[in-house]
């Protein structure tokens, strides 16, 4: 057991500091809510020109064959700095799915058009209704190709993507296939619209969406297997990013309890305060231990791969509340304000708690797993 | 960064585990996984300490000058978790983990030579002298006093809330030998045997029916000289390194791992409404945020033991483990209460040993689940309270 940074992950994190430190802060974060995708296309190039899009992906594939410590590490720093950017989505899920190719060669292309950032990726998975006449997606067979009708909803950072991996059934067969649809594909509309993190989402309409061959990803009998394991490590990368987001705030709050003042004192003098920020710091840091035990299992098999990653985001989700929570209340009515640093850290942690299952589904997830 | 567990530590757990199959008497373990009180376990807790010590392990984490085995810090906590799971009976605590480390590390040659054999080879039992009726949370404030006469102190004073003291052959008593200088600078740490004329132990009834906590009354008792601990009023240095030293301990990650298993074993065989409990939604929530909050207090104990680089003084790191695992004792065994119902309001006098025979409507895990449940109370009192541990929190954190 070691948890000592490696050289390649210091330096990795000084790079993320370098760029970050300069663009993060309240006023950076409201500009970004202006920007058509949310952030700064131009920091987006500055990721890739820092490794960051490579970092996951394969040697083989123009890569840089990093770990997943190393992505949770620089997520860490990502979440501190509440970067809008949708690395998880393109480099951490899709990498993982297009990992899964079934055609190897167009994985590989894609990858690497992700490592150079040319390429960004969203997937579409979540529905409200999963009967077709409800509008639920369903791929038939069409000659050699398929035909995608229905909806998806919420499809997180799918506005800047120019690649769309959809799921969705194919009928008359059993399983869960995954689709590559452009962006620009004829019969699909994307409804964007900002979540309150300030990162952006869509919901998609479907309608007639032809393919050819070279679209299925991954077949139906893989499907749902491969997606449970890319969304369980996009799973962790978020954490990654809350433990960040919570230490940060941690930090601010326990500055601000020594500059505000109330009755003629420092607020961080008041023992309700102390205990206050004790029981945040205990929080932020059981979240910590939560994403290594997440990263420890995170190539386990599926049961207890998905056991880890469940009982992580349990621990790590309410951490977060706490955190965030008890952050607006120390700040008083200045942390309900859009000018104070907290109340954004409150939203994107409250992001982060509900993205790829709430507390409730991990909770039930989890439970599962321990009792039977 | 490697966070996925040494190979080579697995071969050791079933090395360890397979030795204490052999050694541990099966008869001791069931006692000891039935135990309803701490003052009846004495006999087999310095029983497995004279086993452990003929192999070599009763005090594996001491140096190796003086009867420890050179263990790694994960190959001793292997090692505790390993006998806990087993039903091991417990450490004397007093001796091995708090005054043993105390008296390697500060003790003269001759105090070394004196006690520590008796510690490691299980001879005798060990109380703790430190609270006071008016020096709870604030120890510092102790007016218990040492007076040197020639070549005796004569100790005169009021401990409380010390464990087995009726049961115990020697204790270690913080006493104030300096009354002029600052509080935390006039206390010394002076050993003291249990029958010396002049100490008076009275048993405090508990909460939960039995006897542990004592009282000790100290009437002018005269101690000599050469068995104060280092130097005079050093004895806060000490205490504190004392409880400094086992920065882990306070987690109780072993205990309450193991607690937390036989709440889900009863959760698995108890039936309520035609289901097992283990099936009612409400129950698994529960257990579902207890585990995972223990496994995160575990990586949390294992941070401190691979000393993880921090931002803030790792005696930070430390105090979560105080603060989150007596918090969790608490919750781990209050659900096992809550899992059985009404029989968990069931009276079972700690007194007599063994507890009763189980029978189908008291199965054996009935007694002993309340009786714990109750003294667990105590988990978020002593050793600093919880209160005290979030100032000492904030302090170490933020500098509040």
């Amino acid at each position: 057991m070691d948890f000592a940074q490696s050289d390649i992950q210091t330096m990795l994190l000084d790079s993320a500091q370098r760029l970050l430190a300069a663009t993060a802060g309240v006023e950076y974060w409201r500009a970004q809510r202006h920007q058509p995708l949310g952030f700064d296309e131009a920091r987006w190039a500055q990721f890739a020109e820092l490794g960051w899009l490579a970092l996951p992906v394969p040697e083989a594939a123009g890569g840089l064959g990093g770990s997943l410590e190393d992505v949770a590490l620089l997520n860490v720093a990502l979440g501190e700095a509440l970067a809008t950017e949708p690395y998880v989505s393109t480099a951490v899920l899709a990498d993982h799915l297009l990992k899964q190719a079934a055609d190897r060669a167009q994985g590989r292309y894609l990858l690497g058009e992700i490592a150079t950032g040319a390429l960004r990726v969203a997937l579409a998975h979540q529905e409200v209704a999963h009967q077709e006449a409800d509008g639920g997606t369903l791929a038939r067979r069409d000659g050699t190709g398929f035909v995608l009708q229905g909806a998806k909803l919420l499809a997180l950072d799918a506005p800047a993507a120019g690649l769309l991996i959809v799921s969705a059934p194919i009928a008359g067969e059993a399983g869960l296939a995954l689709f590559l649809v452009p962006a620009d594909a004829v019969g699909l509309a994307l409804e964007a619209y900002p979540l309150i993190d300030g990162t952006r989402a869509a919901d998609l309409r479907l309608e007639g969406v032809a393919l050819p061959a070279s679209a299925l990803l991954v077949g139906p009998e893989h499907g749902e297997a491969v997606l449970a394991e890319a969304i369980d490590r996009a799973s962790v990368a978020l954490m990654a990013q809350a433990v960040g987001a919570m230490e940060a705030a941690v930090q601010i709050c326990g500055r601000y309890a020594t500059e505000r003042r109330q009755f003629g004192v420092a607020i961080g003098s008041f023992q309700a305060i102390q205990h206050m920020l004790a029981d945040m710091f205990v929080a932020a840091h059981q979240a910590r231990s939560m994403l290594y035990h997440a990263l420890a299992h995170a190539e386990d098999e599926a049961g207890a791969r998905g056991a880890a990653i469940a009982a992580a985001r349990i621990v790590v989700g309410e951490a977060g509340q706490l955190v965030s929570r008890q952050g607006i209340q120390l700040h008083g009515g200045y942390g309900l304000t859009d000018e104070y640093a907290i109340s954004h850290y409150f939203r994107r942690l409250m992001c982060l708690e509900k993205l790829y299952g709430d507390l409730a589904c991990h909770v039930e997830r989890f439970g599962a797993a321990v009792l039977g | 960064m490697e966070l996925r567990p040494d190979p080579a530590l697995e071969a050791f757990r079933q090395e360890i585990r397979a030795f204490i199959r052999q050694v541990l008497p099966a008869d001791m373990a069931e006692r000891q996984r039935r135990k309803v009180a701490n003052n009846a376990a004495v006999p087999d807790l310095l029983e497995w300490m004279r086993i452990l010590h003929s192999h070599g392990r009763s005090v594996p984490h001491w140096p190796v000058e003086f009867g420890g085995c050179g263990w790694s810090p994960m190959q001793l906590f292997l090692f505790n978790e390993e006998l806990y799971a087993a039903d091991a009976p417990e450490f004397d605590w007093g001796g091995t983990h708090m005054l043993g480390p105390v008296l390697y590390t500060y003790g003269s040659p001759y105090l070394r030579e004196r006690f520590l054999p008796m510690i490691r080879e299980g001879a005798t039992m060990w109380a703790q002298g430190f609270s006071e009726p008016g020096s709870g949370s604030d120890l510092a404030s102790l007016r218990t006093s040492a007076e040197l006469v020639g070549d005796t102190y004569v100790v005169n004073g009021q401990k409380i809330w010390t464990s087995g003291a009726a049961h115990a052959d020697w204790g270690f008593f913080l006493v104030r030998t300096d009354r002029s200088a600052k509080p935390q600078r006039g206390i010394s740490f002076l050993i003291i045997r249990m029958d010396t004329p002049g100490i008076t132990v009275r048993q405090i009834p508990q909460i939960n029916g039995e006897a542990h906590l004592c009282e000790v009354f100290l009437d002018n008792v005269q101690v000599p000289a050469d068995q104060l601990i280092g130097e005079p009023g050093m004895g806060w240095t000490y205490a504190k390194f004392l409880l400094e030293h086992e920065r882990t301990t306070s987690s109780f990650i072993y205990w309450s791992k193991r607690e937390l298993a036989r709440a889900r074993q009863i959760a698995r065989t108890e039936q309520a409404g035609g289901r097992r409990l283990a099936d009612d939604p409400a129950i698994r929530a529960r257990f579902a945020r207890l585990e995972a909050d223990l496994i995160a207090l575990e990586w949390s104990v294992l941070r401190v033991l691979a000393h993880e680089p921090l931002a803030v003084p790792e005696a930070a790191a430390a105090s979560v483990l105080k603060i989150r695992g007596s918090a969790l004792q608490q919750e781990v065994t209050m659900l096992q209460a809550d899992l059985l119902g009404t029989r968990a309001l069931r009276f079972f006098d700690p007194a007599p040993a063994p507890p009763p025979a189980p029978t189908p409507d008291w199965p054996d895990y009935v007694p002993g689940r309340t009786t714990v449940a109750l003294i667990t109370r105590a988990s978020t009192i002593y050793g600093g309270s919880m209160q005290v541990q979030k100032n000492i929190l904030a302090k170490l954190a933020f500098g509040l």
